[in-house]
């Protein structure tokens, strides 16, 4: 785990997986470590948690979709301002394509498509960038604390 | 990491889950849930030991439903941890 500034008004703490959904738990673990260093209280950090813990699912399951033998890391970075929440993830696969992002109809009854629907629950705001090299994506959430 | 006890009594199977179910774990919850719902036998989903679960939890729920009804029985959640109920609460218009 890196700290990439660590004063009192603006902390960031940025950390690399592999892309494989053995690493959600890493995902999660870094995640409450970090909201816990930024005395998030314990309710909305789960909450948070969920959100990070689906985002990153969501890499693994789309946008790895077709190697899930990668080598291929993802990062996530936790950014927090007396004011504001933002947390990005990077990753290497499958440009997003943002018109497919979208959680299913309430009234379709079949299991998947929930990871969406929870992020947008959490958070306030979903944002989908291109990332910058040697990133294809970086998706971008915030919460206003 | 998951770990499960299955009790049987009369017509009831109930499996005891303990751990956290993600995307990593959430087929080898389905490799145990699935086959007791196959033979027909009302199952109860213990999930007091559950601390966490996500959207891949959510899925095994309602799979584990459909292949109920189907088998013309049904599953039951039962003893249901906090930090799950609050998961089935957002996710309660899609069950």
């Amino acid at each position: 785990m890196s700290t990439e500034v660590a004063d009192t008004t603006n902390l960031s703490e940025k950390k690399d997986f592999l892309v494989n959904s053995s690493s959600l738990k890493d995902v999660r673990s870094f995640s409450r470590e970090v909201f816990e260093k930024f005395k998030i209280n314990e309710e909305l950090r789960e909450e948070l948690v969920l959100a990070i813990a689906e985002a990153a699912q969501n890499i693994v399951k789309h946008a790895y979709k077709d190697y899930p033998d990668t080598q291929d890391r993802m990062a996530v970075r936790i950014s927090c301002t007396d004011k504001e929440l933002e947390i990005s993830f990077f990753d290497k696969g499958k440009p997003v394509e943002k018109s497919k992002v979208k959680h299913r109809a309430i009234d379709d009854v079949k299991p998947g498509g929930l990871g969406t629907f929870f992020i947008q629950e959490i958070m306030d705001s979903i944002k989908f960038k291109e990332g910058d090299k040697p990133w294809i994506n970086n998706l971008v959430l915030t919460k206003k604390l | 990491m998951i770990k499960f006890k299955v009790t049987e009594s009369e017509n009831i199977s109930t499996v005891f889950l303990d751990g956290e179910i993600d995307m990593d774990v959430a087929d080898n919850v389905r490799e145990v849930v699935f086959p007791l719902i196959d033979s027909g036998k009302e199952v109860h989903l213990n999930l007091k030991g559950v601390q966490y679960m996500d959207s891949s939890g959510i899925s095994v729920i309602v799979e584990s439903n459909q292949r109920a009804k189907e088998k013309n029985t049904k599953v039951e959640l039962k003893e249901v941890s906090q930090p799950v109920e609050k998961v089935l609460a957002m996710a309660r218009k899609f069950l």
